[in-house]
């Protein structure tokens, strides 16, 4: 496979959220404003390019007994680092992650690449297909992100810059929403209608029926 | 036994390299970090003030109450700042609030908290807090959500404990203040 390859693979054939189904938690819990969702993505695409690049780089010294913990330990590190980075510069993005910047430790998606890809392969690979399942993963958790936004709560919640307050508010949804889009109960029903189109994109990619 | 020690020496090496590297950036970050939280601490102060004086901060650290500022309108004590520990969804938060010497809720804002984004997040916006101000004196603040008006009630959906959390700490917050009863 080329190496440009390794870099798309994430964002459609094997994306993250809607093929693999990996990383549900985050997936479901940040996606209620699009704001939340770039800065998650962003997070987890330093996470995992970076565990990506130091497991590759270690795959031939660490024992096979011991790789779990390992790559555990690696990633831990890189989201505390996030973590502190995020803390100190930009503040307002750290608050409004919350819970979930610590839990991308036990992020599936990073130990899933660790284990599946890094582990195996050459690091410049490895650094691409972090880079490329991370970018997979932020443009899925921004597409669920701005549907719910939109139809939960009639805004689209960005990043203040200068004069623009960061938040688009669209009239007439605003303020009658669906406020159930906003709970737990239609981030699933919207994950199960996008799981749905995806899997009949992928089926008629490939020549069968939907 | 050589295999047992070469991986708990690998391992070992791995933990120590990134306790090493987490170490060198917490050395960068944390003044950062501490400034930016002192800032955060002193803008509350002020905007939970209600426009009276910033007296001096006395600490309590009784488990929920953290320290009381009083506050003075130039003829006396006319109530006190509060800042208060609880729990919510996403475990230990920090609620400030501005009390009046009755125990009534002037002002009150969501400090340090990990509550779900879009939820329990909620209670750091400004409206939430109109719920329970002028409450607390000779009106109950609501202690559960079944005391709320339909409205209020259902823009805390989805956020019972956060609500509870946020509700118990201003109901202490009150308690503590009436018994100050006006003095320092």
């Amino acid at each position: 496979m080329s190496h440009m390859k390794e870099l798309t693979k994430g964002i459609f054939k094997e994306n993250p959220t809607f093929i693999i189904m990996l990383g549900m938690c985050p997936t479901l819990g940040v996606s209620t404003q699009v704001s939340n969702a770039i800065g998650m993505g962003a997070s987890v695409i330093f996470v995992l390019t970076c565990s990506n690049i130091f497991i590759s780089l270690l795959r031939k010294v660490i024992p096979d007994s011991v790789r779990i913990p390992c790559y555990i330990v690696i990633i831990a590190s890189f989201v505390t680092i996030v973590e502190m980075v995020l803390h100190a510069f930009v503040p307002s993005v750290y608050e409004a992650l919350g819970v979930y910047l610590p839990l991308i430790v036990v992020n599936c998606i990073i130990l899933g690449r660790a284990e599946a890809f890094a582990g195996k392969n050459g690091v410049l690979d490895s650094a691409l297909d972090g880079i490329g399942m991370g970018i997979g993963f932020t443009l899925s958790l921004s597409l669920i992100a701005l549907i719910r936004e939109i139809l939960g709560a009639g805004t689209i919640t960005l990043f203040p810059i200068g004069s623009f307050d960061g938040v688009i508010t669209l009239p007439g949804l605003s303020s009658s929403p669906v406020r159930v889009m906003t709970l737990a109960a239609g981030a699933l029903l919207l994950m199960g209608y996008l799981k749905a189109f995806f899997q009949w994109k992928t089926s008629r990619s490939q020549g069968g029926k939907a | 036994m050589t295999r047992y020690i070469k991986t708990a020496v690998i391992l070992f090496l791995i933990c120590a390299v990134c306790t090493a590297l987490c170490a060198l950036i917490n050395e960068i970050t944390a003044p950062r970090i501490a400034a930016n939280v002192e800032s955060d601490r002193i803008t509350a102060l002020e905007d939970v003030s209600a426009g009276l004086t910033i007296g001096e901060q006395y600490d309590v650290g009784d488990g929920s109450i953290n320290y009381y500022i009083p506050l003075s309108d130039g003829n006396g004590i006319a109530g006190y700042i509060v800042e208060m520990s609880t729990s919510g969804y996403g475990g230990a938060m920090t609620v400030i609030a501005s009390y009046a010497t009755d125990g009534s809720v002037l002002e009150a804002k969501m400090m340090a908290n990990s509550e779900t984004p879009g939820l329990g997040k909620k209670a750091e916006e400004a409206w939430y807090m109109e719920m329970f101000k002028g409450l607390g004196g000779e009106q109950p603040l609501p202690a559960a959500k079944s005391d709320l008006s339909a409205e209020d009630n259902a823009a805390v959906s989805g956020a019972s404990i956060t609500f509870s959390g946020v509700s118990s700490a201003l109901i202490n917050g009150s308690q503590f203040v009436k018994g100050l009863g006006g003095a320092v």
